[in-house]
């Protein structure tokens, strides 16, 4: 499996990043660094085709299909995991009714088990996400909600954007946990400008 | 690596939305409370102002029919659009996007407005009835009228929802979108009540009620063929 990206740029008006080019392949991590406004996020967003780039292209090489010209990830969407600051869930509902919730539309056989499991899996206890609605909890314990969000279904590309923001020492742990499991699924894309971040990464993309 | 998975399907993802739709107005019931006490006040209004005794028995029904649907057509500006404008302005969408297919996206949606705007109807019909001294002489097609021009009200919100919803002014240009949509329902609606209201001829009245199937099959039609579009971009 490869995501290969070629004179990928994107802009509003005025240029939001690129052009860049880059090559990722199964089970390597990719770091993407640059200050803010560098156009981390919109790279990430434009990767996990939540926004159409404005110039070049994206190619996702599944395995087995590598011979084949590639998929463009909107037609990959339900193999793609996401997890950003500006990512919400639904407030009104508890973690674990999020999580069934998005097996659900995802067409996975919905399990109660499975989304707890997932939910104690990213360090948060039964009393913190069955009862409670997801509004009520803290940031770190909502960002740690999205990780396991992002990573409900297995997806093959994970795009992880300053996944440490927010968390404790502990919720760090679990970041490095959720990339180590990413690793042996598939491939990982981080953007960050904590360093913490972007040492889980094999290869780094500098945007300016 | 893992296998290729097949797309989720859109009945499935429909009915998930429609049940997240509805428990998440349960808990909060925004859209209940905007919708109710809007429909509920102007018919209080309307009769306190219009009341049975002061038409005509000749006016009465085109002016109960107009004002009826008038209570419909703004509950439904009222509150429909909220289904699309709130996962926007919550951050929401993106997670639904990346997760859901868009026509299971838009059928779940679409459910849960007709829902909503059918207990309206449910609600305020019978009070309207009976405050206005309402007399319906056929009562058949009095409710096919309202099953049809309902659902077309919720189609058409919910689709034009779902198009002013990444705009900046998106009140402003949900009504500016929505009026010219649902005139033709609205007009083909009063008519056609008005002639339940004359006359047990449930024939006199057909010619409506095909307006009205025509509208919503179109409008329906239309709503998915172009939502994939205008979710994704």
């Amino acid at each position: 499996m490869r995501l290969v990206a070629e004179n990928l740029s994107r802009s509003f008006g005025r240029r939001a990043f690129g052009p860049v080019s880059f090559r990722v392949e199964a089970g390597r991590v990719l770091g993407v660094a640059g200050e803010n406004g560098s156009g981390k996020t919109t790279l990430l967003k434009t990767l996990a085709g939540l926004i159409r780039p404005s110039g070049g292209n994206i190619k996702i090489f599944f395995e087995g299909e590598e011979a084949s010209e590639g998929c463009e990830p909107r037609d990959s969407m339900s193999r793609i995991g996401w997890c950003a600051p500006d990512l919400s869930l639904y407030g009104e509902l508890t973690a674990e009714e999020n999580l069934v919730f998005f097996e659900r539309v995802r067409g996975l056989v919905s399990h109660p088990d499975r989304a707890r499991a997932r939910l104690e899996g990213v360090g948060l206890p039964p009393e913190s996400h069955s009862k409670k609605p997801l509004s009520s909890l803290s940031t770190g314990q909502r960002q740690r909600v999205k990780l396991a969000f992002a990573t409900l279904h297995e997806p093959d590309l994970l795009f992880l954007d300053e996944p440490g923001a927010n968390l404790d020492e502990a919720g760090r742990s679990i970041v490095q946990k959720v990339v180590a499991e990413q690793r042996l699924r598939g491939i990982t894309v981080i953007a960050s400008n904590d360093p913490r971040d972007l040492a889980l990464a094999d290869e780094r993309v500098t945007l300016s | 690596m893992s296998a290729p998975r097949p797309a989720a399907g859109i009945l499935p993802a429909a009915i998930a939305v429609f049940r997240r739709e509805l428990l998440a107005e349960w808990r909060t019931r925004v859209a209940v409370n905007s919708l109710f006490l809007f429909a509920f006040a102007v018919l209080v209004l309307v009769a306190y102002a219009v009341g049975p005794t002061r038409l005509s028995p000749e006016d009465r029904p085109t002016v109960n029919a107009v004002l009826l649907w008038i209570v419909l057509f703004f509950s439904a500006m009222t509150g429909l659009s909220r289904t699309f404008v709130h996962e926007e302005d919550a951050g929401t969408a993106a997670a639904l996007r990346l997760s859901a297919p868009p026509s299971g996206v838009l059928l779940g949606k679409l459910l849960a407005n007709v829902a909503l705007l059918g207990a309206v109807t449910v609600f305020i019909v019978p009070l309207f009835v009976v405050l206005m001294g309402f007399e319906i002489r056929d009562p058949p097609l009095f409710v096919l009228l309202l099953l049809l021009g309902t659902f077309g009200l919720a189609s058409a919100s919910t689709f034009t929802a779902a198009l002013v919803s990444k705009a900046s002014a998106k009140g402003a240009l949900f009504a500016v979108l929505s009026i010219p949509l649902l005139l033709p329902p609205l007009i083909a609606a009063v008519s056609g009540t008005q002639v339940a209201a004359r006359e047990a001829d449930f024939a006199a009245g057909l010619d409506f009620v095909r307006v009205l199937v025509a509208y919503d099959g179109a409008v329906t039609t239309a709503a998915f063929l172009l939502f994939d579009a205008v979710w994704r971009e």
